[in-house]
């Protein structure tokens, strides 16, 4: 029974993994299946996750703890669109595509356009020359800085080509090598689980 | 052929992906076998993986929590299952050093594992009274409500060590930035070739790629699980040889080995 867990996860991993290699018909059907299972522990996972944020949120409300009005937003956001979306659903016209469409979205655009101004002060503090790297990046940024723009080609029109060249030779190189790095790691890693080596993920050394 | 038609067993163009596999696996059973024989398992040095315990230490000293960010995956990308065994250790160390630990979940079916991948890490550490309730919990599966709560925390409780783990993709340099500004030691370590700048850039320690999926098996120091990274690269340096060959043979007009390289 302890080692229940490990027979499940070797037998779906294998299972996945063979599925990639046979193409017939009844086996695609299969992963199909195993790919709706899981859908459905997601759903159930996020109801689980749900109740543990209004169950944190609740508790800052009523302990009046620093930060607890938003706490209320969060609890009040969080009611509206679970009850509106049982009752009404979530296609265009309903309450919550309205409250998605004019709150959510505006919201996440705003977050995003941020970037701008943290990538300025990462560049600001990250491109200083304080040794040889430092020094290649610094470059680096600014010939790449210069390329993109427009203006870039009037200033000497070598600018655009060489920033093409070095997007499309030693970083795109960089970034394939560590790719592949990434790709036997993740195999590494799925291979640890399925083989049942790493036990961590379910909570055991 | 009709998908829905199709009776074969095997697909032949992925021949050389099972043979890929075939490797790998071999190379893990050899160095399992060598692992339990008894034979050095050399791992070189990384300064992220090193910094995790003097970042845990600083945190304790200070009296400040430690923050794990988990990253953006669900349960089926390989970061987050890195993540969460990373997590594991990291739990263990704050558990042995009576420090607060705070996990903000991104996937519901990842924080639960998370949580219990935690709480089992305070009791093997006999400290399973100190696991705080509500320490890893989900937050939201939205990217920037995510990074709205998280970037919150952090400038609300001002935790002394950043520790960013997994997958991560736009808002990997807000939550870098902002810790920064909140002048917490912070480790990042990703599988996303395009976010790795920003770390290397904002954070103090970098893990690059592969190096996350190592890090479990460093931080544990186990035999056999370091077999596994032994066993990778051996992978890494036969692809690398392959890839070789592969290149300068059809820079010479020979492109046949670089064609059965080719999948689909």
């Amino acid at each position: 029974m302890r080692n229940g867990p490990y027979v499940v996860t070797f037998l779906t991993g294998a299972l996945i993994v063979s599925f990639f290699f046979i193409p017939h018909h009844r086996a695609q059907e299969a992963q199909s299946v195993i790919l709706d299972w899981s859908n459905v522990v997601y759903a159930f996972a996020l109801i689980l996750g749900s109740v543990t944020l209004w169950a944190g949120h609740q508790r800052k409300v009523a302990t009046r703890a620093p930060g607890w009005a938003y706490s209320v937003v969060t609890l009040a956001s969080l009611a509206f669109v679970t009850i509106w979306g049982v009752a009404q659903g979530v296609e265009e016209g309903t309450a919550v595509n309205a409250f998605y469409n004019s709150v959510n979205s505006p919201l996440a655009s705003t977050m995003f356009a941020l970037l701008a101004f943290f990538i300025a002060s990462a560049a600001f503090r990250a491109f200083r020359a304080r040794n040889t790297e430092a020094t290649l990046l610094l470059v680096t940024a600014i010939v790449m800085m210069i390329g993109r723009v427009s203006v870039g080609e009037f200033i000497w029109p070598g600018f655009p080509k060489l920033t093409e060249w070095l997007l499309d030779v030693p970083n795109l190189a960089a970034k394939r090598a560590v790719a592949m790095g990434v790709g036997l790691g993740a195999v590494s890693t799925a291979l640890r689980i399925i083989l049942g080596i790493d036990r961590t993920y379910l909570g055991r050394s | 052929m009709n998908p829905q038609l199709d009776t074969r067993l095997f697909e032949p163009a992925r021949l050389n992906l099972l043979i890929g596999l075939a490797l790998f696996v071999l190379f893990l059973v050899v160095n399992i076998a060598r692992a339990r024989g008894g034979a050095a398992m050399f791992i070189r040095p990384m300064a992220g993986l090193k910094a995790v315990e003097e970042a845990i230490g600083r945190a304790t000293e200070m009296g400040r929590p430690v923050l794990y960010v988990p990253g953006l995956g669900d349960m089926s990308e390989g970061g987050t299952l890195a993540s969460i065994t990373i997590l594991s250790r990291v739990a263990r160390r704050t558990a042995e050093m009576g420090c607060d630990l705070e996990v903000p979940g991104y996937d519901p079916v990842a924080t639960t594992m998370m949580e219990g991948a935690a709480r089992q890490a305070y009791v093997e550490a006999g400290r399973g009274d100190s696991f705080r309730a509500g320490s890893v919990h989900y937050v939201s599966a939205q990217q920037f409500a995510y990074v709205a709560a998280v970037t919150g925390y952090m400038l609300r409780e001002r935790p002394a060590a950043n520790i960013f783990m997994g997958s991560f993709y736009a808002e990997s340099l807000f939550l870098a930035e902002t810790g920064n500004l909140t002048g917490a030691i912070q480790i990042a370590g990703t599988d996303q070739v395009t976010q790795l700048p920003f770390f290397v850039c904002a954070c103090d320690y970098a893990l690059l790629g592969e190096e996350l999926y190592a890090a479990s098996a460093y931080l544990g120091r186990e035999p056999i699980q370091l077999a596994t990274i032994a066993a990778q690269d051996w992978a890494k340096g036969l692809a690398a040889g392959i890839v070789i060959v592969a290149s300068i043979l059809t820079a010479l007009g020979h492109p046949e080995v670089g064609r059965l390289l080719q999948t689909r």
